[in-house]
């Protein structure tokens, strides 16, 4: 009978599990430290010029663009890629064999990211003229071969570091108008 | 045990069914229309819609969203935000007056609305630091 009230208890808190975390909308200190990472500042060049060598780098990447407000200085793309991944594939095959369950792996992947360009203000609030801050998040969502999906948000300071490499030359290309 | 494990799964069914599809495409449940607009809403003392846009955009980012689109015109921005589970929001910006600026925010959790004013409380005191403005309860 105990069982049962257990069973009943818990069926009704699977149903009723639905409340986000406590603060997901309060910025913690992590998350400064995260824009340290996904953000640059470009001096000398204009907000419409430098949007367009991000969206040339996006491309580069092979990105396609989803939505874009340039009067805001918003970018969205997005592409669907592999995520196959010859590591955690031996790792489910070991697994398969020795509990005679099939372990999911990845299977592939949408890519998603928002680049967004805006003013730096100086001390007093005012616009310092060319002088702007870009910043980029990218995010995916894993399909794994039974269908379940996982998503998360990318956090690796090498992915950045290598973005921005790329944006850094192509900004400077855009300034001498080659 | 079996008809308590029978009772058990019935009793999780109907409390997922319990809303019919009308009910779940209008949202409509307990709260009225002007207590969900109260607790969504912010009123802030500016006329400059770009500012509070951008300022919007930039706490979006802070707190880990991918802005899916924004539009100058209509003064809205919608985000997502991929953490292990998804969380939607849309923001809007209208101008009320000549000389404030009303922000709406609405959010969703995975399936769910949310509807836990602190949250929304969480939200805007985040948007008045970006803004170095205070927000006012909308009236």
């Amino acid at each position: 009978m105990k069982k049962g009230f257990a069973i009943l208890a818990v069926t009704i808190l699977v149903a009723g599990c639905v409340s986000p975390p406590p603060h997901v909308f309060l910025v913690t200190p992590e998350m400064l430290a995260e824009r340290q990472l996904e953000m640059r500042r470009y001096d000398g060049i204009k907000e419409a010029e430098l949007l367009s060598a991000c969206a040339n780098v996006l491309q580069d990447l092979g990105f396609q663009l989803e939505n874009s407000e340039s009067r805001l200085g918003v970018l969205t793309v997005i592409k669907h890629r592999d995520a196959k991944n010859a590591g955690e594939i031996v790792v489910s095959i070991i697994v398969t064999v020795l509990s005679g369950k099939p372990m999911p792996y990845s299977k592939d992947q949408t890519i998603r990211a928002s680049l967004v360009v805006r003013p730096v203000y100086d001390s007093n609030g005012d616009v310092l003229p060319d002088s702007h801050y870009v910043r980029i998040t990218i995010q995916r969502l894993v399909r794994r071969t039974d269908n379940s999906i996982f998503v998360e948000t990318l956090h690796d300071p090498n992915l950045y570091e290598r973005f921005y490499d790329k944006l850094s030359k192509s900004v400077f290309i855009e300034a001498q108008k080659i | 045990m079996k008809r308590i494990l029978v009772i058990a799964m019935m009793a999780a069914a109907l409390h997922v069914s319990c809303a019919p599809t009308t009910e779940r495409v209008l949202d409509a449940d307990d709260e009225t229309q002007l207590q969900k607009r109260s607790y969504e809403s912010r009123i802030f003392d500016t006329s400059d819609k770009e500012k509070v846009l951008r300022a919007t955009i930039s706490t979006l980012q802070d707190l880990g969203f991918v802005i899916d689109r924004a539009d100058l015109t209509l003064g809205t921005v919608s985000g997502t935000k991929y953490a292990g589970f998804l969380m939607k929001i849309t923001v809007s910006a209208r101008p009320k007056g000549n000389d404030r600026i009303l922000v709406r925010a609405n959010a969703q959790f995975n399936i769910t609305p949310v509807d836990d004013p602190k949250q929304y409380q969480d939200f805007f005191s985040s948007l008045e630091k970006s803004l170095f403005l205070t927000a006012h309860e909308a009236d």
